[in-house]
């Protein structure tokens, strides 16, 4: 809100300049955002603006009498406010829900949404431009000047914080106003010029023709004010929050009426504000008021008392505050307080210091107690809590102490899971692939051009009702999508290496109504060269292909101390067929990894077929150790053989397979094989067949090997490879 | 003899130690030194010395030649070092061509950033908690105090995927989940994404992080919660920093506060960092509303307790100087090689 400086300072007794006093406010909760120089469009008026940020709890701030309240709490300084009765105001005809008095008549129809309905009427105004001082302020508060009346009754909200509406009596059909909900379908022409059509949801004014205006919203053109009006009739009411929030938002309206009352207007405000509005109507449009005010209300709002103990606000904020000092601060925001002083004698201060800062709760309840009459403008403060926070606020947050919480028997330790998803972070970086972060969103397209089938899991995506953004609309069941657009956006800015790795959650749907299936995924993306710099490299020292992103994983299941992790040919629609592997733990698979099919690369318009990893990583942590276990080192040395195999040049060849093979023939002595040599020659070897060294590693835990033993273990493992596998076999 | 010998090792010693090259070392050394040398002459001639001088002059031609030997290993040295250092040798390389490690790549800022968070409340004797992204309604808002159709939740402006199914605007849901699960002491620090339906732009995002603390004891206070965040913002920024508190609202604490550091580009002096203020506010905080700890079955008159947020990104922008929101989620390749 806008407060203008000159404005606010004509409550205060005060000469605190504007700069300090927005300081002062925002340090006690009311953020002043911005002081801005003002000056006026016929630039006469001068004055420094006060640009508030009012928190939604806090609708009372949203009039100048409610900062300078607030200001003159802050300040100590005493509050002027302006003449806010008059006599017809000071004894209006009351009713509960219907009400005649000349030619005017209120009836509440709805009194939930409307509790309360005051209205006053003036004769023989004149309508004309406000005098200058009135068009200033106004313009100063950032509301337009529209005439003498209309203008009393913006100064009025603006002052007071009440919206009053101005009816030309003229013009209500026998002079009815009803307050009602409107009838479907039911239509209204407002000010705006707008026609709404509305619903019985929407509370309206109405006189006995139809609707006049939209409750606490905005008025109609029908029975709006004009150049000829002289007679007028005020409405100062009461509306329910919620309702006026619901049908501002309905109609897409927000209007400096509608926005207090969301925010709770007080509603004994009614009166006081029309006689303001009356004293300023006289005074800039002449006319005479008619007869006393009309007041139809539901109750007398009255409220309860609130019950403070003292000691409970040390207890809470840690402070040292003695009761009468809490009496003070309370009654600074114009709260009636009255401290039951027969219990009062030795409750708070006859305690010992300490037990003072941190008393047990129990003792609490036989400390003293206050009892503290708040004004029905503060609705937001109900229980204890809300007067301690008051008497915080005004206190001073940053008076109060600073200590820190008692010890307490734990320590603060990052847990199994939180330590192992840390490892693999680190290793995945540790192999040069950089960690991304993406949305948690993609689009439906991204799922088409991952190319999966219809029956695919990651389908099931859960549909936001309402995207931020267009290819945002689904939560993502995989984090490929992320890491694919990230390629994308590296490859159209020519950066053609790429190494992405993300660590984060999918959302699985589990039927409407039950939350999703949150899990987190490990995923991959690289292309390009692995090394910063590759001078003379030849390419395969340097390529992200298969097989480096798979020796990835293999060194992290190693970190993560996991074992029986295996591959097996993958089919998957997003990846090349002859290319791609599931990753394999223990028998159970837990992702895939793979070069991405063509399909896929044109769809993301890559210039070379990149890898994609994406695993379980719940699964695979669960299948973690955190620690290594020590195995001892050999104390013997090792027999090393080299065998090379033709074999034939298919799945059941496979490297597992033969490593397989040799295992299962090798004997005890034979500790480790591995494959260090693949080729198809046609030529010298036939069409269809392949050659694979091996070397074998054969040792004894107890002794040193002779030869002999190792030319019978190697025997036994060609006769195998020859007779099971059709290998021809040769050593050297 | 004698003579001969000293002549000889002086003209030995000139030739070896100014031999330039390889080469002329090797001359040198066959000359003198070699199998049919100037100094196997000498040794040979041995047989024409009389008797009695015959071990004399012996002992003399082998230091001679020792010395020589030692000069020539010497100069071989100094010599071989100077070959390398000239062009064409196939042992020298261009030591400034490129290394060709492979890469090692960094945290990325958004949770190096959470890291160095997590690390102050890990050392207060935190734990880390963790709870869903997707949420009902109840945890959401309900369970924090939020007032049925009360304008607090149009800033929270929050994506929903049904009626009672939203995406957390805030870590705050977390909160809930957690003293559900447990009686007090609670000390737990929860981060993680929050989404908000934000026009997407420098400083603003759908998808973001946070950091929520809760502390929840007997006798915590309002004190105890500054004390915390001072201890955070020192952790964070340095042990000159101060933290300044001011009132806010959240449905969910009661008092509530924003809370701010003094900048630690300027201390406090004012700069474009922190607009000219000298703070730069970091989140929200407050003690734990009533409602809020009755809701989870909490004894309220005895426990009290304090929970704060804080934002990541932005804190991660400042700390790096990244100047929009939207490069912390890109994957831009030139971005994160730089961390």
């Amino acid at each position: 809100m806008r407060v203008p400086y000159s404005w606010l300072m004509e409550y205060l007794e005060t000469a605190t300049p504007a700069d300090e006093l927005a300081e002062i406010l925002t340090m006690g909760g009311l953020e002043v955002e911005e002081v801005e120089e003002w000056t006026s469009a016929d630039g006469k008026a001068r004055d420094t603006i006060l640009i508030t940020s009012v928190t939604s709890n806090r609708g009372d701030l949203l009039s100048m009498v409610g900062v300078a309240r607030h200001t003159a709490a802050l300040l100590r300084c005493n509050l002027k406010l302006p003449e806010l009765r008059i006599e017809e105001t000071d004894s209006p005809n009351v009713a509960g829900s219907d009400l005649t008095q000349g030619d005017t008549r209120i009836t509440i129809d709805d009194l939930p949404g409307c509790p309360r309905y005051s209205a006053l009427r003036l004769v023989g105004v004149q309508i004309r431009p406000s005098p200058d001082w009135m068009r200033h302020r106004l313009e100063a508060a950032g509301v337009r000047p529209l005439g003498n009346v209309i203008d009393a009754t913006n100064y009025v909200l603006l002052e007071l914080g009440q919206p009053l509406h101005a009816f030309d009596h003229r013009l209500l059909v026998r002079g009815h106003i009803i307050v009602r909900r409107a009838e479907d379908g039911e239509k209204l022409v407002t000010i705006d010029g707008n026609t709404r059509e509305l619903s019985e949801n929407d509370l309206v004014i109405a006189d006995e023709k139809g609707a006049i205006a939209l409750a606490g919203v905005m008025g109609g053109t029908e029975t709006e004010m004009g150049e000829r009006t002289t007679d007028v009739l005020l409405e100062s009411a009461h509306f329910n929050p919620t309702m006026i929030r619901r049908t501002a938002q309905r109609h897409v309206m927000s209007t400096e009426a509608s926005y207090r009352f969301e925010r709770f207007v007080d509603p004994n405000l009614t009166l006081p504000a029309l006689a303001r509005a009356a004293q300023l109507i006289r005074q800039t449009a002449g006319g005479e008021v008619a007869g006393p005010a009309i007041d139809v209300r539901a109750e007398d709002f009255a409220r309860e008392p609130i019950t403070l103990r003292p000691a409970r606000t040390n207890w809470v904020l840690g402070t040292k505050l003695q009761t009468p000092e809490q009496v003070e601060l309370l009654k600074r925001l114009g709260f009636g307080v009255e401290t039951d002083t027969a219990a009062a004698e030795g409750a708070a201060r006859g305690l010992p210091d300490r037990d003072w800062l941190r008393p047990y709760p129990n003792e609490l309840q036989a400390l003293e107690r206050m009892t503290v009459a708040v004004p029905t403008r503060r609705p937001d403060i109900e229980r204890e809590i809300d007067l301690i926070e008051e008497i915080a606020i005004i206190y001073g947050y940053n008076n109060m102490p600073t200590t820190l919480p008692g010890a307490i028997a734990s320590a603060g330790v990052r847990t199994r899971e939180q330590k192992l998803e840390s490892r693999v972070s680190e290793v995945m970086r540790g192999a040069g692939i950089c960690e991304n972060v993406s949305y948690s969103m993609m689009g439906g397209c991204d799922l088409d051009f991952l190319c999966l089938v219809p029956e695919a899991p990651e389908r099931e995506a859960l549909c936001l009702r309402d995207p931020a953004a267009e290819n945002q609309e689904l939560m993502r069941t995989t984090l490929l999508p992320g890491l694919l657009v990230a390629a994308q956006h590296n490859v159209r800015r020519r950066v053609d290496t790429v190494a992405l790795f993300e660590i984060g959650r999918v959302f699985l749907g589990r039927g409407e109504g039950v939350l999703p299936e949150e899990r987190q995924k490990l995923a991959a993306i690289c292309m390009g060269s692995s090394r910063v710099s590759t001078w003379n490299l030849p390419n395969e020292y340097q390529e992200m292909d298969f097989y480096w992103l798979k020796g990835v994983i293999e060194q992290l299941c190693g970190r993560l101390n996991v074992t029986g992790l295996t591959f097996e040919r993958a089919d998957r629609s997003s990846l090349h067929p002859g290319r791609s592997a599931t990753v394999i733990v223990d028998g159970e698979q837990i992702g895939h990894l793979g070069e991405i099919s063509r399909e896929v690369q044109r769809a993301y318009d890559l210039p070379s077929p990149a890898v994609l990893l994406e695993i379980d990583l719940d699964t695979l942590i669960a299948k973690a150790d955190l620690l290594a276990q020590y195995a001892p080192q050999p104390r013997f040395p090792a027999v090393n053989r080299d065998l090379a195999l033709v074999v034939d040049q298919d799945e059941a060849h496979s490297g597992t397979h033969l490593i397989e093979a040799a295992e299962r023939s090798g004997g005890e002595l034979l500790e480790s094989v591995s494959i260090f040599d693949v080729y198809a020659d046609p030529e010298r070897l036939g069409a269809g067949r392949k050659s694979v060294a091996m070397r074998l590693v054969f040792r004894d835990p107890d002794r040193t090997l002779t030869d002999e033993e190792v030319d019978e273990a190697m025997r036994g493992i060609i006769q195998h490879m020859e007779r099971k596998l059709r290998a021809e076999a040769r050593t050297w | 003899m004698e003579e001969r010998l000293k002549d000889l090792s002086m003209r030995a010693r000139a030739a070896l130690e100014g031999a330039r090259s390889l080469d002329e070392l090797e001359e040198a050394r066959a000359r003198y030194l070699g199998r049919s040398g100037l100094l196997r002459e000498i040794q040979q001639g041995i047989r024409d010395v009389a008797q009695e001088l015959r071990p004399r002059i012996g002992q003399l031609i082998n230091t001679t030649k020792a010395d020589l030997e030692r000069i020539l290993e010497e100069r071989r040295g100094a010599l071989e070092e100077l070959k390398i250092h000239e062009r064409g040798d196939e042992q020298l390389i261009d030591v400034t061509l490129p290394g060709r490690a492979q890469y090692s790549a960094g945290r990325h800022p958004l949770l190096a950033t959470l890291d160095d968070m997590l690390e102050i409340f890990l050392g207060l004797g935190y734990t880390i908690a963790s709870g869903p992204e997707v949420e009902n309604y109840h945890y959401g808002f309900e369970a924090l105090n939020y007032p049925a159709d009360h304008p607090a939740m149009d800033e929270q402006a929050t994506f929903y995927i049904a009626e009672d199914v939203l995406l957390r605007s805030q870590t705050s849901t977390v909160q809930i989940r957690v003293m559900e699960a447990q009686e007090p002491p609670v000390r737990v620090v929860v981060p993680g994404r929050c989404f908000r339906r934000d026009t997407m732009d420098a400083t603003h995002s759908h998808t973001f992080h946070q950091l929520e603390g809760l502390c929840v004891d007997e006798g915590v206070t309002f004190a105890d919660l500054k004390g915390t965040l001072l201890a955070f913002g020192r952790g964070m920024f340095g042990e000159d920093t101060q933290v300044r508190f001011r009132p806010d609202f959240f449905p969910f604490t009661e008092p509530s506060a924003e809370f701010a550091v003094t900048c630690f580009n300027c201390h406090g002096d004012g700069c474009r960092i922190c607009k000219g203020s000298g703070w730069i506010e970091l989140g929200g905080a407050g003690m734990v509303d009533p409602n809020v700890l009755a809701g989870v079955g909490y004894d309220t008159e005895r426990y009290t307790g304090f929970a704060f947020g804080v934002g990541i990104e932005r804190f991660a922008m400042n700390r790096y100087g990244i100047p929009d929101m939207r490069l912390l989620y890109s994957g831009d390749m030139r971005l994160l090689r730089q961390f």
